[in-house]
């Protein structure tokens, strides 16, 4: 819900006449893919904005992988195409296929598999560079309903460093597309004014009184979406399949 | 008068012979299409009836070659050179030709089919049905004629009146009378383009400018032709006399020439040529164009071209071999994995396209694993075999007390294997105090322990 702020302001503007220079909070529904997470969803308004560029962000282990997961699996339930950018070659077919993506629609650019955590930064600069050239690419080619770059564990000051016109680029290349761009990482990075920031922080939900009964369930998720007007806190589960 | 008298004159010494057809038959089986290839090395216009007959107009060979003699002598010779077998016969029909080319071997020129047994008839109709075919010659045989003659010297109306079409078809081809004109076989066109440099290309940025060159006169060709192309040969002649050569077979027919262009483009920065280049050669393998709708009932996919287009673009940025569609393996190792060729359909497989409202927030999928290419090194504390502390062999992922711990779960395989493929390992899911949920592995053999990925 907006804030009481952010109410009275938009309704000083439209007093005035200038209501247009905000953006609403609620989106057609047929501009948004939904995540398939109903109260994640409602905070997005509906989903991700199509044609627009928006940001999962969070540490190692907040849910952001999950959430990548099962907005692929939403997008290819619906017969989209999707494309994954792994920058540094950590996708995992087995859970995603337990999240419900299918992966024939789904274009897996793999980058070079390195220990990101070790490698040497001329590496990780060249896998990162090579990430954002395939991203650009994916986009401009069109026809796909989400893109994802995935620049999870990759440090802060390897994405720091790329041009700030990076992702201007690339939200030019995809505004007026039908296209969900995600870009995933350790912070946020670069949506677009229209698009949405989910910063995630997860908590393990453990089950099983025994040492051998014991199993990661899944994770309790605490989500903080930041979109053009207005900001909101969600909270859900992701339960693991028993293995 | 005197006008008329000058024209029949003028005909008569510029026609000779108005009509002259030769046939073709083969005495020994050839390789498919060598016996029209002599047709048409001789008249443009040519019939083809499969591969062992062919018969065309040789009408205005007598000009080049001389009498029909000559010409028949001609065509025999060329067969010759070509390693061909063949049967010729040189008369005024196209049906008479064919008539004394079958009954008769070596060269025959302007015979009579008089005396050509009536059965022969069969070779002129090979389209027609059998028994139908049959049935009428069978009738000629038990009326008692046994020759074309004998068959011609009937009265048409009565042929017609008790036999109907084919009786009279018959009959005409008898009499030395072509039943149809000849159907001309259209010759396959060839989409290539060649270019000889004046001076050498050495690199491939100035080849671009080439290539547009060639591909864009092909594409009109393509457009004009409704044709599309599926295969591109690529021929460079190098100047140390290689020649670099290169197939690209493409998923479906384009036409495109920026597409055409782009491909060739991106496929020689993968495969460069060894030397300076001197002559490129373009030919594309064709098919009919292709006929699409869109649809509003499914969702649009990228377009065959922007497809290809892209995978050849992302091939040459990270390898073709890590390009596709992700694939689960039928093994026993959960690590393996593998790719398949990503090529979408807009078939929705059933689903009705709506996705199903989740019963409650707890019902969902099983957290993601981010699966470490690499396996990472550590250092694990145990007590009473169980981690109770992990030591990441990086600097970049802290080490931590493990808090909660699940496991082990052992696998094996390839037990008989000596290489990396043999695994015998116990797997444990950590959580460690700073919040990292991780997956450890152990190798049962080495008894190393590493960090095979986290959970997201």
């Amino acid at each position: 819900m907006p804030s009481e702020a952010v109410f009275r302001l938009e309704s000083l503007l439209d007093a005035r006449k200038l209501g247009r220079t905000v953006a609403r909070h609620q989106a057609e529904p047929a501009q948004v893919v939904p995540v398939g997470i109903p109260a994640l969803d409602v905070a997005l308004g509906g989903g991700w904005r199509r044609g627009e560029v928006s940001e999962i962000v969070g540490p190692r282990s907040s849910g952001r992988t999950s959430v990548v997961a099962l907005t692929l699996a939403s997008a290819t339930a619906r017969g989209g195409v999707v494309g994954l950018v792994d920058t540094i070659d950590r996708f995992d077919p087995a859970s995603a296929v337990a999240a419900g993506v299918d992966l024939d629609r789904v274009l897996w650019i793999r980058g070079p598999a390195i220990t990101v955590e070790h490698a040497r930064a001329a590496v990780v600069d060249r896998a990162v560079h090579q990430g954002v050239r395939a991203l650009d690419l994916v986009v401009r080619a069109g026809g796909f309903t989400v893109v994802v770059f995935d620049a999870a564990d990759i440090p802060r000051k390897f994405l720091g460093a790329l041009p700030f016109a990076t992702w201007l680029r690339v939200a030019h290349a995809n505004a007026g597309q039908p296209t969900v761009c995600l870009l995933a990482g350790d912070a946020p990075m670069g949506r677009s004014p229209r698009g949405a920031t989910v910063e995630l922080e997860a908590a393990g939900r453990w089950t099983g009184a025994s040492p051998q009964s014991r199993r990661l369930a899944g994770l309790d998720i605490r989500a903080r979406v930041r979109a053009a007007g207005h900001a909101s806190d969600v909270t859900f589960t992701f339960e693991q399949p028993s293995p | 008068m005197l006008f008329m008298f000058f024209m029949f004159f003028m005909v008569k010494l510029f026609d000779t012979d108005l009509t002259m057809f030769c046939c073709l038959v083969l005495d020994v089986p050839a390789p498919p299409g060598a016996l029209a290839d002599v047709a048409r090395a001789c008249s443009p216009t040519v019939e083809t009836i499969g591969d062992q007959v062919a018969v065309f107009d040789a009408a205005g060979l007598e000009r080049v070659i001389g009498p029909p003699g000559a010409i028949g002598q001609a065509v025999s010779r060329l067969a010759a050179d070509r390693g061909l077998t063949v049967r010729v016969a040189v008369a005024k029909t196209a049906a008479a030709a064919a008539l004394l080319a079958h009954a008769r071997s070596g060269l025959t020129v302007g015979g009579d089919i008089q005396d050509v047994a009536c059965g022969g008839l069969r070779d002129l109709f090979p389209r027609h049905d059998p028994r139908e075919l049959d049935e009428v010659l069978d009738t000629f045989q038990g009326w008692g004629l046994r020759t074309c003659a004998d068959v011609a010297r009937l009265p048409r109306a009565g042929v017609a009146a008790r036999l109907g079409a084919l009786g009279v078809a018959l009959h005409q081809a008898a009499s030395g009378e072509d039943v149809r004109p000849l159907v001309p076989i259209r010759e396959s066109r060839r989409f290539i383009e060649r270019l000889e440099l004046e001076w050498p290309i050495e690199g491939l940025e100035p080849l671009a400018f080439v290539l547009a060159r060639l591909c864009e006169p092909l594409a009109a060709d393509l457009e004009r032709a409704d044709r599309g192309a599926v295969e591109i040969a690529t021929r460079l002649t190098l100047v140390s006399r290689d020649i670099h050569a290169r197939v690209l077979h493409l998923p479906a027919p384009m036409r495109d020439a920026r597409v055409l262009r782009t491909l060739i483009a991106l496929d020689l920065e993968s495969h460069p040529p060894a030397a300076g280049i001197d002559a490129i050669e373009i030919e594309l393998g064709v098919v009919p164009g292709r006929i699409t709708q869109g649809s509003l009932l499914t969702h649009a996919l990228p377009t065959p071209e922007a497809l290809t287009s892209l995978m050849a673009r992302l091939g040459a940025l990270v390898g073709e071999a890590r390009v596709g569609a992700p694939a689960l393996v039928a093994s026993h190792d959960a690590r393996a994995i593998g790719m398949a060729r990503f090529a979408p359909t807009d078939a929705l497989d059933g689903s009705s396209g709506v996705w199903p409202a989740r019963s409650s927030p707890d019902a969902g999928a099983g957290a993601g694993l981010r699966r470490f290419g690499l396996p990472l090194a550590a250092r694990v504390v145990t007590e009473r075999g169980a981690p109770i502390r992990v030591v990441p062999a990086a600097r970049g992922l802290a080490a931590g007390r493990v808090v909660d711990r699940a496991g082990p779960w052992r696998s094996s395989g390839r037990w008989w294997a000596f290489d990396h493929t043999r695994w015998d390992r116990d797997e444990w899911d950590v959580e460690l105090a700073h919040g990292a949920r991780l997956r450890l592995s152990r190798d049962r053999q080495a008894g190393r322990w590493e960090i095979a990925g986290a959970f997201d």
